[in-house]
């Protein structure tokens, strides 16, 4: 499997041409995939874009309200950020993804902390390029979310979008 | 890629709307917790009463350190990680209870929920090492264990950090918090720990 992290955007494409019982790339039984979400990818369900140009495919996503989740660029090295794990059909290639800058939140015991974080609708940016066909792409969100008082472990939130290349 | 034939389109279309099945199950199963708690059921002590399970772990530094080591004394058991923000306002009010309730036989063990790599012996170094030093960052003064993901099973699964127990001398359960709690709770599960609840704090 190749793994590639596009320098400034650390998005990992795992390039895999996969059949359709096989396993996703990031599904590594640690239950991160199948266990309770925060977040939920919204849309869209299938694209149309011009076959073999750069097309950018907007990903919304929703935070569960009352929970926020770290962008993808931390203020801190140690949280763990948002990224876009994407499995790259044969004729199409993922990359680079642009991730929107994220807001300041601070818990109520540390208001001079400031994290970086996402909370409820946000658009994650997909630059696609495509061969003439219909193409599934399968990726997950990757994401460590927290309320007021808790965190929860990582989790990955399942994305599917068909794309059209015409 | 090659035009996909009907067979292919068929078969992207089932595994599609297997997809979007499971990723609706996913929300309508788990809408998560909400600012009021109303979608999740209030956190009930798993171990409440019960004699504390059982463990062995590694430190920071590699020693083995066991609860049977602390017989006698209460311990407060914090599950935490090093990306979780709650647990670093939090650990410093252990750290200064910790201080304030030693001479009266209070010890305190965090122990680190960081995933681990357990395959890549290289990256399971650096990991073990980013907990070492974000404890010392945190000038944590108790020990700081290294959780294999065995020992937070029996204390319930811990599936939000950080989760604190607090076992008396006898070696039971006697509270237990899940979030960020109040400083004055902490102190106060403390003092039932040490079988002194009725007293005031030390000074």
């Amino acid at each position: 499997m190749r793994i590639f992290p596009w320098i400034g955007y650390a998005i990992l494409a795992l390039a895999a041409a996969l059949a359709p019982a096989q396993k996703l790339p990031w599904e590594t039984n640690d239950g991160q995939s199948d266990a309770k979400q925060f977040v939920k990818f919204l849309y869209p369900e299938q694209v149309s874009v011009a076959a073999n140009q750069d097309s950018v495919v907007e990903l919304h996503f929703k935070v569960n309200p009352g929970l926020h989740i770290n962008s993808h660029t931390p203020h801190e090295k140690s949280f763990i950020p948002t990224q876009l794990l994407v499995a790259e059909p044969p004729g199409v290639t993922v990359g680079p993804v642009d991730f929107p800058a994220g807001a300041d939140f601070a818990l109520a015991a540390e208001p001079n902390e400031k994290l970086s974080v996402y909370t409820g609708e946000f658009i994650v940016r997909a630059h696609v390029k495509a061969k003439a066909g219909e193409h599934l792409i399968q990726a997950a969100l990757r994401y460590q979310a927290c309320d007021a008082t808790s965190c929860f472990p990582p989790r990955k939130a399942p994305v599917a979008v068909d794309v059209i290349a015409r | 890629m090659a035009w996909a034939g009907v067979t292919n389109y068929k078969r992207r279309k089932q595994e599609q709307a297997k997809l979007k099945e499971i990723q609706s199950m996913l929300v309508q199963a788990a809408p998560g917790p909400s600012p009021s708690g109303e979608s999740d059921p209030p956190f009930k002590n798993p171990l409440a009463d019960k004699q504390a399970p059982a463990f062995t772990l590694r430190d920071t530094t590699g020693k083995k350190v066991s609860l049977a080591d602390y017989k006698g004394k209460a311990v407060i058991l914090d599950f935490w990680a090093t990306w979780c923000a709650p647990c670093k306002v939090e650990i410093p009010w252990l750290e200064k209870l910790h201080d304030q309730y030693a001479s009266q036989g209070l010890e305190v063990l965090g122990i680190s929920e960081d995933d681990l790599d357990l395959d890549d012996k290289a990256a399971l170094l650096k990991q073990k090492q980013e907990i070492a030093d974000s404890a010392m960052k945190l000038h944590i003064n108790y020990p700081v264990l290294i959780d294999d993901k065995e020992v937070s099973k029996p204390y319930g699964g811990i599936d939000a950090l950080p989760t604190t127990f607090f076992v008396d001398r006898n070696g039971k359960v006697v509270a237990a918090t899940v979030g960020l709690a109040d400083r004055d709770e902490i102190e106060a599960n403390i003092k039932k720990a040490l079988g002194n609840g009725e007293q005031k704090g030390a000074s």
